[in-house]
């Protein structure tokens, strides 16, 4: 009789009949780093090399058409005001007199 | 991230450092220290309390620690010790005797929604509840945890011989249950 109570003993499941909540131990871990004041940084090793050189390469990408941009524009300011410049230094006399003068053959 | 000891307790003396070796041993021990807890304990929102109190006591301690003992070892005793403070603190506050304690430590377990033992887990509870706090740990340290006596020693501070002792008083205490009820 008591042999079987020995055996019920150590045949009994030693699994514990306890559950916790879903994700308890990821927020527990992340409640006592935040009590502490620690914050976890992005490790450096987490960017690996191509991921540098992808960002090099886009950065110049966007350089260049920003460079493109601008001195399209300038070129065709400059080319703007050359008109106006040689505009004003005719009078409307002489300007309607040349519209409206026959092409010389 | 896989730090040895002496790198831990070498980032413990790193004011710049200790937060980060902290987090390493809450998320490294915190599952089986929750257990340990939760074994004396019972309901999961007192382990949760009691395991909070624990690591916040190493942490408060952390500058002081300088790896005389296992790091594992040293958060044991910390959580043994908070266990008993905190069943001593609730068994105070009631006012009632250890054997009320411990009936209502089991009404709460009947009750807690993260218990889901069957008939005879339950009743393999009671039967641990019938065991002083003391001997209750050396027994759910051993049969739970199969920790070595070695290990348990360190801990608790208690000889080999004494801690083989309780257990096996423990074990015959728990199949007397068993055999009267």
């Amino acid at each position: 009789m008591k042999n079987n109570k020995n055996i019920l003993i150590e045949e009994m499941s030693k699994e514990l009949p306890f559950t916790v909540p879903e994700n308890y131990f990821d927020q527990f871990a992340l409640q006592i780093e935040e009590q502490i004041g620690f914050k976890k940084s992005i490790s450096r090793k987490v960017f690996k090399p191509w991921m540098y050189m992808a960002a090099m390469f886009i950065g110049v990408l966007i350089m260049g058409q920003v460079f493109y941009t601008v001195n399209k524009n300038n070129t065709t300011r400059n080319a703007e005001n050359y008109e106006t410049y040689v505009l004003s230094q005719v009078d409307e006399n002489s300007l309607a007199d040349y519209y409206v003068s026959e092409p010389a053959n | 991230m896989n730090l040895t000891e002496e790198e831990l307790v070498h980032q413990f003396s790193q004011p710049n450092r200790r937060a980060g070796a902290f987090s390493v041993i809450v998320r490294t021990y915190q599952e089986r220290l929750y257990w340990h807890i939760r074994k004396m304990v019972l309901s999961h929102e007192d382990a949760n309390d009691v395991l909070q109190n624990t690591f916040m006591k190493a942490w408060n301690g952390l500058e002081g620690f300088r790896g005389d003992s296992q790091v594992s070892t040293w958060l044991y005793r910390i959580a043994t010790n908070e266990t008993l403070t905190f069943l001593t603190n609730k068994r105070m506050r009631s006012q009632s005797s250890i054997d009320e304690v411990e009936e209502g430590l089991l009404q709460n377990l009947k009750a807690d929604n993260y218990f889901n033992g069957t008939e005879i887990q339950l009743k393999l509870q009671q039967a641990i509840l019938t065991l002083p706090e003391k001997q209750r740990l050396v027994f759910n340290m051993k049969y739970f945890d199969d920790m070595t006596y070695e290990k348990m020693e360190a801990i608790l501070g208690t000889s080999v011989g004494a801690l083989k002792a309780s257990y096996h008083y423990a074990v015959k205490k728990i199949e007397k249950y068993f055999e009267e009820e």
